[in-house]
């Protein structure tokens, strides 16, 4: 996708993708003939309509919940995978901690933090930012142990120290390699944002999609699925444009 | 006895691997006056990068005596390191990785772009100031990172196998670049090389090292240093098989021993 967005023939096979999502499930909805899967143009219409309604505030708050979570969850790994990319003999300390509680499904700590933390926002950003913060942590945490030697004792015999190391060599040396990470970061965290707001809540897309199921308004129900579909595609959008402007040296 | 500027005695240098203390150099002994180059020769994993990584100052684990100018190395000091590969930042433009180092001393801005312009344009380089590394060609890159070490105006340049990576005629042009500029700046210089042509092209003293564990085995005094004209000439072809008999001879004595 990322290549396709680039070139200048980019809006041109995103409209063709576009044209090719909604013909399959076109397709898939006759061959179905089922309630539960309605043709798109019903599904488009009620989202249109829907978007002078609730569905853009429950997709505020949806948008609100992932950007807080990848932002905390890349300021809390980032530098701490430098951290322990720089420091093996502290990495090998702390790797085992990492990969015991690595594994743990941390969607099981919902309730837990429901209850700590209450239904409101608090407790679905923290369960989103936990679940990312691991990828980027250990995907930094590789960047900065692989980066060339040469970079770092070249500008170190420049005089800089170790903040100076950070800003200049590990940061934009793993950058590339960050944002890779807060890309597949991202798909996790829809993932568990639509878990986390079916629970307990009154708010957010994915509580608009399960309200609507249980209503059996399966129109609306996809309307609340583009809503969200759309809104990842937004978040892919703005990490590949920082991509291209941040790490425009790696495609040179 | 001599003024030294740089002068090494018992340097000794240990590594960890895999809990064990592996000895890299031993009882290593070297010296130089000042403005003068030494070129350091030996086989693969023999310690050279070792000793210009203590000289860098960026290994302070080492036992021995280590005086540049008098004092012990630092880095960020008045040493500046080049290195085969992978020295420039491939993030940053030739300019921001030249003046990187004048930027880590907080000088003023127009203190650096006086600086850093000056340097470029002598060394031929201020139409590429824009470009990234990866932009540039082999023999290109190297000299950006000769600029990026001398816009710091330092007092020895240590060269890990700096045109090693290049094709046999850019390394030439390079070798007569860096002559020229010694003739200029007569920095005290000491550079690493597996090529014994460049050794004797460069080396005012050549060192000639063995391993396990790194020791200078032999130490030659080079009068055809610089001589570009005398290259390929019978003179220079008998100093390179003198080097080579001697970088040679240590093969044959560890086989019959
Ligand atoms: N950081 C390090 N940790 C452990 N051993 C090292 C390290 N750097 C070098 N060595 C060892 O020290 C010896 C000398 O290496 P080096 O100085 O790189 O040699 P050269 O530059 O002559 O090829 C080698 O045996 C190498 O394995
Ligand atoms: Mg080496």
């Amino acid at each position: 996708m990322r290549q396709a967005l680039k070139k200048g023939g980019g809006t041109i096979s995103l409209i063709l993708s576009v044209i090719m999502l909604l013909g399959s499930w076109w397709l898939l909805a006759l061959a179905l003939k089922s309630p539960a899967v309605p043709p798109p143009l019903g599904a488009v219409k009620i989202f249109l309509a829907s978007l002078r309604g609730d569905l853009v505030i429950h997709l505020g708050i949806s948008l609100y919940r992932v950007l807080i979570s990848l932002i905390l969850a890349a300021a809390l790994g980032v530098p701490l995978g430098i951290f322990l990319g720089k420091n093996p003999r502290i990495d090998a300390k702390i790797s085992p901690m990492l990969y015991l509680t690595y594994p743990v499904p941390k969607v099981v700590f919902m309730p837990i933090f429901l209850i700590l933390l209450g239904i409101g926002d608090i407790s679905k950003i923290v369960l989103i930012t936990l679940i990312i913060f691991y990828q980027i942590l250990v995907t930094t945490r590789d960047a900065a142990k692989n980066l060339e030697k040469g970079y770092i004792s070249s500008v170190q015999s420049l005089g800089a120290g170790s903040r100076d190391l950070y800003i200049h060599v590990f940061l934009p040396g793993c950058l590339p390699s960050i944002l890779t990470s807060l890309r597949l970061g991202l798909g996790t965290a829809m993932a568990v944002l639509f878990l986390a707001e079916t629970y307990a809540t009154q708010k957010g897309i994915g509580f608009f999609i399960m309200d609507s199921l249980s209503r059996m308004n399966y129109e609306e129900m996809f309307a609340g699925i583009i809503a969200m579909g759309l809104m990842g595609f937004f978040l892919y959008v703005i990490l590949d444009k920082m991509e291209k402007v941040l790490c425009g040296w790696v495609h040179l | 006895m001599q003024d030294y500027f740089l002068s090494i005695k018992s340097l000794k240098v240990a590594y960890e691997q895999r809990g064990e203390l592996v000895t890299a150099l031993d009882s290593v002994d070297l010296s130089l006056s000042q403005g003068q180059r030494g070129v350091i020769i030996g086989p693969s994993g023999c310690g050279k990068s070792t000793l210009i990584t203590v000289l860098a100052g960026l290994n302070s684990h080492y036992t021995g005596q280590v005086l540049i100018g008098g004092k012990p190395p630092a880095s960020g000091g008045e040493t500046a390191l080049i290195l085969q590969d992978f020295g420039l930042l491939p993030w940053k433009t030739v300019w921001d990785n030249v003046i990187l180092g004048l930027k880590l001393r907080k000088k003023t801005a127009a203190e650096i772009k006086t600086t850093a312009e000056t340097v470029l344009e002598k060394l031929g380089l201020s139409s590429l100031a824009k470009r990234h590394p990866t932009q540039l060609s082999g023999g290109q890159r190297q000299r950006v990172a000769i600029a990026r070490a001398l816009v710091l105006a330092p007092k020895l340049l240590l060269m890990d196998e700096p045109f090693s990576s290049l094709d046999a005629l850019t390394r030439e042009e390079l070798q007569d670049f860096l002559l020229e500029l010694w003739e200029e700046t007569k920095l005290t210089t000491l550079l690493i090389t597996h090529n014994i042509e460049e050794a004797v092209l460069l080396g005012q003293k050549i060192f000639i090292m063995s391993s396990s564990p790194g020791q200078i085995q032999q130490e030659v005094e080079n009068r055809l240093a610089g001589a570009t004209h005398l290259r390929g000439e019978l003179q220079f072809l008998e100093m390179c098989s003198t080097l080579r008999s001697f970088l040679r001879g240590r093969v044959h004595d560890e086989a019959s021993a």
